[in-house]
């Protein structure tokens, strides 16, 4: 495998703390998923080769150059921050065109890769509305947009589906797995093993500022099966969802949230319970989506003890 | 998707076979294009905001002033203070010496703070762009901001002061009126250099830039040579008006030489903006998650 972005024993600290340790790694074309759980060091794995941070010491390098200090690479990388934060008084079109007019495209070709981007994202309609009043879900598709219309070579993606409803996750999901098929190098964080397995099979896991392991996700699943999974759903009519799940046999155990919009289903099975789930999810309106990661965290312990 | 129509000269990607794992010579896009486009980016933003109505109704309110001058105070009380001499008052120290400071600290310190505390700075930098770039385009767009709320009323209480004995002579005063707008404009310049850098240097800049402006100032502007170390001084120089030389404001009546003060304030703006952007050039911008 070729390599386009590369850690050499590269550490960060903030102060007194260690978010990454003397880390060495490759990640070259296609998926990678980045998996660890909060505050394991994920965003500072991204952002160093973001170019936003320097390392403390040691080296990361993106296609051939430093990735501190080389604006010139954006022309090839693409980032879609985790941070919820826009131009709220733009609309989606206006934002990406502004983002291109950066990236030093002129207002035409602008124009035509807003409109590509707006397209793959399934934002096309929407592109008029400022993008204060987007959903959450909406407003991490724009930010996929901006992170993918001027055709890079690399794609950062900061836990891109947060918050995301399973309809514009599985679209989401098929981008990302549609972008590594095309040759791009594609690395993708989340604390998430479900999301990420759905992407692809080649992950780094990190935890605690160091690289445990990297390699098929299926010998991560092998373990994480013995875990039950947690899936809380913010739903319209949270009864009609609890109805239509309840009697599943990936259903271990369902609760109700204490503010009535939420539902909280314990699956051993989350490929099964994810692909029976989205029908219910459009029925009853599901909005929102998420996955605690108490689950994956106990997989990392059971990891860092062996 | 395929190549760009500009200079990047990328090579069209092919949507099937892997690319090379190396960069070529690329560039970054030219400066004073992203310039630009920063520049288009912050200025809608700029101009449309809450900040922009307190700045505007604080540097008109001398149009409200120079209206009841001239239709209530001269026709009913005939004031000792020439219209002339109001007009210089408001130029010099309404303007010069207060407004325009004020406003470019609440301008100048959010260009780059107002980026990081909305957490929409990740986008300017991971684009193709020196930084050094994003900081003119800003800096242009609050000058371009600031000099279309600082004219007009600057020009409007010169026509309704100039004019209240009629419009006789009025020609031979519009040197002194560009001359003024001229000093506006590199009033804004000035202090927009020294708050830009305040900005990108201290995480809460407004309350160190107001005792800048009401205290260091104030105090440091008194008989002597104490007034070269406030920008204040230089500034109000260019201004040679004649103000009423009494009382406690007569201290204040030092005039530097003109060369000496145009020296000085470009001196300031090359080193203030010079240290802008080397320090935002240079700092990371880590984002609270």
């Amino acid at each position: 495998m070729t390599s386009t972005l590369e850690y050499v024993r590269a550490s960060r600290w903030y102060g007194p703390v260690i978010a990454l340790n003397d880390v060495t790694t490759t990640v070259g074309p296609g998926v990678t998923g980045l998996l660890g759980p909060n505050g394991a060091g994920k965003s500072t794995f991204l952002k160093l080769a973001a170019g936003q941070l320097a390392p403390s010491q040691g080296e990361v390098r993106v296609l051939g150059k430093p990735a501190w200090g080389s604006p010139e690479l954006f022309h090839r990388v693409g980032v879609c921050p985790e941070t919820d934060a826009f131009w709220d008084g733009l609309t989606g079109l206006q934002f990406l065109m502004a983002l291109l007019r950066l990236t030093g495209f002129d207002d035409g070709e602008c124009r035509r890769r807003a409109d590509h981007a707006l397209e793959e994202v399934a934002l096309t309609e929407a592109r008029d509305r400022k993008i204060g009043g987007y959903s959450k879900g909406m407003r991490q598709r724009i930010k996929m947009a901006q992170s993918l219309a001027h055709d890079p070579q690399v794609l950062l993606l900061d836990e891109p589906l947060s918050g995301m409803d399973p309809v514009n996750r599985r679209r989401i999901v098929d981008l990302v797995k549609k972008l590594g098929r095309e040759g791009r190098t594609v690395l993708v964080s989340s604390h998430i093993l479900h999301e990420v397995e759905a992407m692809t099979r080649r992950v780094l896991l990190i935890h605690n500022g160091r690289i445990l392991a990297e390699g098929d996700v299926r010998e991560i699943r092998d373990l994480m099966d013995e875990h039950p999974h947690t899936v809380a759903l913010r739903a319209r009519d949270p009864r009609a969802l609890a109805r239509a799940v309840v009697g599943s046999p990936h259903v271990l155990s369902l609760t109700f949230g204490a503010e009535g919009e939420w539902v909280t289903v314990q699956t051993a099975r989350p490929d099964e319970f994810y692909s029976s789930v989205v029908d219910a999810a459009v029925e009853a309106g599901v909005s929102e989506m998420y996955s605690p990661d108490e689950n994956l965290e106990s997989v990392f312990k059971y990891l860092v003890a062996r | 998707m395929t190549a760009s129509t500009v200079a990047p000269d990328l090579p069209t990607p092919s949507p099937i076979a892997p690319r090379p794992a190396t960069v070529g010579e690329i560039a970054p896009v030219p400066f004073w294009r992203a310039a630009r486009a920063v520049f288009d980016l912050s200025l809608e933003g700029m101009v449309w905001s809450g900040r922009s109505v307190l700045v505007a109704v604080l540097l008109g309110l001398p149009v409200v002033l120079a209206l009841l001058y001239r239709a209530v105070i001269v026709t009913r009380f005939h004031p000792n203070l020439s219209a002339t001499t109001f007009y210089s008052v408001l130029i010099v120290f309404y303007y010069v010496a207060n407004m325009v400071p004020l406003a470019a600290l609440f301008y100048a310190t959010a260009l780059i703070a107002d980026e990081v505390e909305g957490k929409t700075i990740t986008y300017l930098l991971t684009r193709p762009i020196q930084r050094g770039a994003i900081l003119v385009g800003k800096f242009a767009a609050y000058l371009a901001t600031t000099v279309s709320l600082t004219l007009p009323p600057a020009l409007l209480i010169f026509f309704l002061l100039a004019t209240v004995r009629g419009w006789a002579g009025i020609g031979a005063r519009v040197p002194d009126l560009f001359r003024d707008l001229g000093v506006l404009v590199l009033t804004l310049i000035t202090y927009g250099a020294f708050f830009t850098l305040l900005g990108i240097v201290l995480r809460r800049p407004i309350l160190p830039g107001l005792l800048f402006l009401f205290v260091w100032e104030l105090l440091v502007h008194a008989p002597g040579y104490a007034p070269r170390l406030t920008i204040t001084a230089y500034l109000r120089s260019l201004i040679p008006y004649q103000v009423p030389e009494e009382g406690f404001a007569a201290l204040f009546q030092q005039v530097l030489p003109t060369a000496l003060c145009l020296e000085a304030v470009g001196a300031m703006i090359v080193v203030f903006l010079a240290g802008a952007a080397w320090i935002f050039s240079t700092r990371e911008y880590v984002l609270d998650q």
